[in-house]
């Protein structure tokens, strides 16, 4: 049995804990192995693993808010694989929150998949890849320890990896996955040299071991154990200067966008920062760091969700944009903020994402916004998902992300960072005007489909390369072979997991209020460390009349560029010469892809050039050219040695006998 | 110490003619008289035993295989004959070097202070006697039990070299002893994968 | 026994350096041979009297095992001879030269 100290002293149980976690990889296992057989089955296998672990996750209730031994929650010890290194799981408040999300929205994900993957070739395939996700994403956040955490961080990037890419016959879709898993990768070496980093100190890798050592470690050390896992967090969590792989990885299916990068695995790096929160909590350089990367992301993510065309990359930057303001929240110490900002977050962004799902299935993969408009009337309920989507993100009062981002903007002045803060505001305004051009653009005016799309001032109208600096531009098409199938799968399928979210997504931010009383707060009020609150000038309830007077302003704009009768009746003029006049900088996205192809790829190019072309050649092969040679010329000049004759060989050894006896003579018998 | 000039003074004489007689045959015949001078040396050093082994196993064994081949040898076409010598200039450094490592010995050994006196109360008898140093029973004692382990890895040797011998010399030997034999093999091996037609 | 351990030596020393001018100056495989056996005898002799000076039998046990090891480089050498005879029609040292790099 394990050290309860490693589980923050953890020592409740929950035992089907181990089933609600390997349920999804028999689903997968099970889908993969048996998929032509199973058909059309296998989205509903898949689903039935999700809702079961799903089941399970809300059973655990009890368990993972449990109070035993002083601490919340459960743990189950799986195996030890190094004395002293053990390996378990953990289900406390915080991956309880998560898991919950995983699972829950996981499943009317997978289930809207079934309608919406409908008639494509690798059905089964897709779903082993789900399910294998959800196990992924369940491993990271129920691991008990760092290692564990890491598996769980390897495997989600490889679902990911395999889900962008899964439509691997466009060109795009397999650079945008590769591109997704070198970035993440190189995440994956930041965690594991943070791992190295606190092995070398703790000598353990389990949560409670760290945290407890985090008191005694020295501030330096804890400064760049926390970057080191910032920089996983970051590449996961599409942080500036890691995000570029996100608005490409939006050439996967939509249910992908919504479950994987949007609502679960992209929100990873909060969760790491929040499960971490003793280490950062210890050390402010940390959390100015983080907070300031955050808050950057947040407005850099926003400012980028002005310029896009594609519906998903607009999405795309306004979930990078969130999580901006998550990684904020949990950076500057507003824990609780931060997590419920992902938790609001994961249930309006999936509905968001499967909104524009079904305007992309019924517009036979149509991703690009100008060719839509005035689907007001065609797709009612989508309008109805996207529009109280778009309340909810920007913060409508009333509407669950007003709760949350205003806990994670006032937990920045609270925390004293009064300069995130307004940043925090801003971006609020900016969101507000970026998604009310999604909404306007896309439902109101007329039906643009049948427009020339060069009048639309489509540059590229067939693809946008993932390496195109102008994937601004770009509206991926998905394949041919599922774009016009015989029948739809029917249409309440899809329906129906949005029509759920709706209720959250609208409803679940009352959990928040009250601020830092609220039942919100309460649930976590022993998983974070507290720190002394400073008490700002300004006022929450101020707070947020600033922001929705942001808001509001955000709002106006857009309905005064894309909402007025005049700016929809002239939608097609419009459109095309903001597409044409549009700045270089935001065009190709503040360059931050050519300036990473620059540092980081061309270098390296360089470095690989000069080694393979100089240093392997001359030195390396070089080194054993020369051996060689070497070796063959001693060879020439000893052979002289061998004449043959066996007495000259003698004639050698009675000289060295000689020797010896001279030596003994001179120097042993005297 | 009369006997010991005699005998060395019959060893050094026998030694020289060993490596100076024009045929192999007197050589065996002069190393024969040296092995027969060394043996009663050793006796003289109580080590009877080696004293007999010195002549079953010397002169018994291996010089009569040293006849052996003289006459194996001699009966074929051109019997040892010897060819021009390829190393004339060896000699003046051969003989040199010689004389300067007899001369370090030398020095060594007449310059040698130690004296080695044996142990007070030692079992030194009349060679001959039971139960004195150097008696048989006392060195079967000591090879038996003390230095069992080289006696039995010895006996690995002989059997090595049995087999070696048997290798090297035997009629159907498979082994390649010299180029002409090797080309030898090699052809008929070449022409043996030919016929096979591989 | 008045006889110094050093006499020995000498006569030791003797044999062997006969033996080295044996290998060194002849040609004949054979006399090469007992010339090596000459030597393999003076370090014997070298044995068995230092022996009976420490009133050790390790020497004359060394010795006996000499005696076996000589046993058998006489034997192969001996083969050598007869196959290289066998091939070259030749014993003559001199001219095999099978060693030449």
């Amino acid at each position: 049995m394990m050290a309860t100290h490693h589980v923050m002293g953890v020592t409740g149980a929950y035992p089907m804990l181990v089933t609600l976690w390997l349920l999804p990889l028999a689903g997968a296992v099970l889908c993969w192995a048996f998929g032509p057989q199973l058909r059309g089955l296998a989205g509903w296998l898949a689903s039935g693993a999700i809702a079961a672990s799903f089941v399970l996750t809300v059973a655990s209730w009890a368990s993972g808010t449990q109070s035993a031994g002083g601490a919340l929650g459960a743990h189950q010890y799986l195996f030890s694989w190094m004395p002293g290194f053990d390996f378990g799981l953990l289900l406390d408040p915080l991956s309880l929150l998560w898991t919950l999300i995983i699972t829950g929205v996981g499943f009317l994900i997978h289930f809207y998949s079934i309608g919406y993957m409908h008639g494509d070739r690798a059905f089964a395939r897709f779903f082993a890849y789900m399910n294998f996700f959800v196990f992924a994403m369940l491993t990271l956040v129920l691991s008990d320890n760092f290692a564990g955490l890491l598996v769980g961080w390897g495997l989600v990037g490889l679902a990911s990896y395999f889900l962008i890419g899964f439509w691997f016959e466009r060109r795009t879709a397999v650079a945008a996955a590769r591109k997704a898993f070198v970035i993440n990768v190189a995440g994956d070496v930041g965690i594991m040299f943070a791992i190295f980093l606190i092995v070398a100190n703790v000598h353990s890798t389990a949560f409670g071991d760290a945290f407890a050592a985090s008191g005694t470690l020295s501030s330096g050390l804890l400064f760049a154990i926390c970057v080191a896992l910032f920089i996983g967090a970051a590449a996961k969590s599409a942080q500036i200067p890691l995000h570029t792989w996100l608005p490409d990885a939006m050439e996967g299916p939509t249910p992908v966008s919504a479950l994987i990068h949007a609502a679960t695995m992209v929100t990873a790096g909060v969760y790491l920062i929040a499960r971490c929160a003793p280490l950062w909590s210890a050390n402010s350089d940390a959390q100015l760091l983080v907070g300031t990367i955050g808050g950057l992301t947040a407005l850099v993510g926003a400012i980028l969700g002005c310029v896009q065309w594609d519906i998903k990359r607009i999405l795309a930057y306004s979930t990078m944009s969130q999580i901006g303001y998550m990684i904020m929240g949990v950076g500057v110490g507003a824990y609780e903020g931060g997590v419920a900002h992902f938790f609001t977050h994961a249930f309006f962004k999936a509905q968001l994402f499967l909104g524009a799902g079904i305007i992309i299935h019924n517009l036979a993969n149509e991703q690009d916004v100008r060719r839509m408009g005035g689907l007001i009337k065609r797709m009612p309920f989508a309008f109805v998902a996207i529009l109280t989507g778009v309340l909810s993100i920007c913060g409508t009062p009333g509407f669950s992300g007003f709760f949350s981002k205003d806990r994670v903007i006032y937990g920045a002045l609270q925390h004293g960072h009064p300069w995130l803060y307004a940043v925090g505001i801003l971006t609020a305004g900016i969101t507000a005007y970026y998604m009310f051009r999604l909404l306007f653009i896309t439902f109101w005016g007329e039906y643009r489909g049948s427009v020339d799309p060069s009048d639309l001032g489509i540059r590229h109208p067939e693809l946008s390369g993932v390496v195109d600096p102008d994937a601004g531009a770009g509206h991926a098409k998905e394949p041919a072979d599922r774009a016009h199938h015989a029948e739809h799968a029917p249409a309440w399928i899809m329906s129906v997991p949005v029509g759920i979210l709706i209720v959250p997504t609208v409803l679940i931010g009352w959990l928040m209020f009250g601020g830092d009383t609220s039942p919100w707060n309460g649930f976590f009020a022993s998983s974070f460390p507290s720190a002394a609150l400073a008490t700002p000038a300004i006022s929450e309830l101020a707070t947020s009349g600033v922001v929705l007077l942001l808001v509001i302003g955000g709002f106006g704009i857009a309905w005064w560029r894309y909402g007025t009768r005049e700016a929809a009746a002239n939608a097609v003029e419009r459109l095309r010469n903001e597409s044409v006049r549009m700045p270089a900088i935001l065009t190709h996205l503040f360059y931050i892809d050519a300036a990473i192809d620059l540092i980081c790829v061309r270098t390296s190019q360089l470095l690989g050039q000069f080694f393979g072309r100089l240093v392997d050649p001359l030195v390396v092969d070089g080194t054993v050219r020369e051996a060689a040679f070497g070796a063959r010329w001693l060879g020439v000049l000893v052979q002289s040695l061998e004449t043959g004759l066996v007495r000259a060989y003698a004639l050698v050894l009675a000289l060295g006998a000689a020797c010896f006896i001279a030596y003994y003579a001179l120097a042993v018998a005297r | 110490m009369t006997l010991f000039w005699v005998l060395a003074a019959i060893l050094i004489a026998s030694a020289i003619w060993t490596i100076t007689a024009n045929k192999a045959v007197y050589s065996v015949v002069a190393l024969l008289l040296n092995f027969a001078a060394l043996a009663v040396t050793y006796l003289t050093l109580s080590a009877e035993f080696m004293a007999v082994i010195q002549i079953i196993v010397y002169s018994g064994a291996i010089l009569m295989l040293f006849v052996f081949v003289i006459a194996l040898l001699s009966s074929g076409v051109a019997p040892l004959s010897v060819g021009p010598n390829r190393l004339p200039k060896a000699v003046a450094p051969a003989i040199f070097i010689v004389l300067v490592a007899f001369g370090f010995l030398a020095y060594a050994v007449l310059g040698a202070t130690a004296v080695v006196a044996p142990a007070a109360g030692a079992n030194l008898g009349t060679v001959g006697t039971a139960g004195v140093f150097g008696s048989v029973a006392d060195f079967g004692k000591a090879l038996f039990t003390v230095h069992l382990l080289p006696f039995e890895i010895t006996a690995l040797i002989l059997m090595v070299a049995v087999i070696g011998v048997v290798l090297l010399a035997g009629d159907q030997a498979p082994y390649v002893a010299t180029r002409r034999h090797a080309e030898r093999v090699e052809r008929e091996m070449r022409e043996a994968i030919l016929r096979e037609g591989r | 026994m008045a006889v110094a351990i050093s006499n020995y030596v000498g006569l030791s020393a003797v044999m062997f350096f006969i033996g080295v001018a044996g290998v060194l100056l002849r040609r004949n495989p054979l006399v090469m041979l007992m010339s090596i056996e000459l030597m393999f005898n003076s370090a014997n002799l070298l044995f068995i009297a230092f022996a009976r000076a420490w009133v050790a039998n390790a020497g004359q046990i060394f010795a006996f095992l000499i005696i076996t090891v000589a046993a058998a480089e006489a034997a192969i050498g001996l083969a050598i001879v007869v196959a290289t005879f066998r091939d070259e029609k030749n014993v003559d040292v001199d001219q095999v030269r099978l060693l030449k790099g």
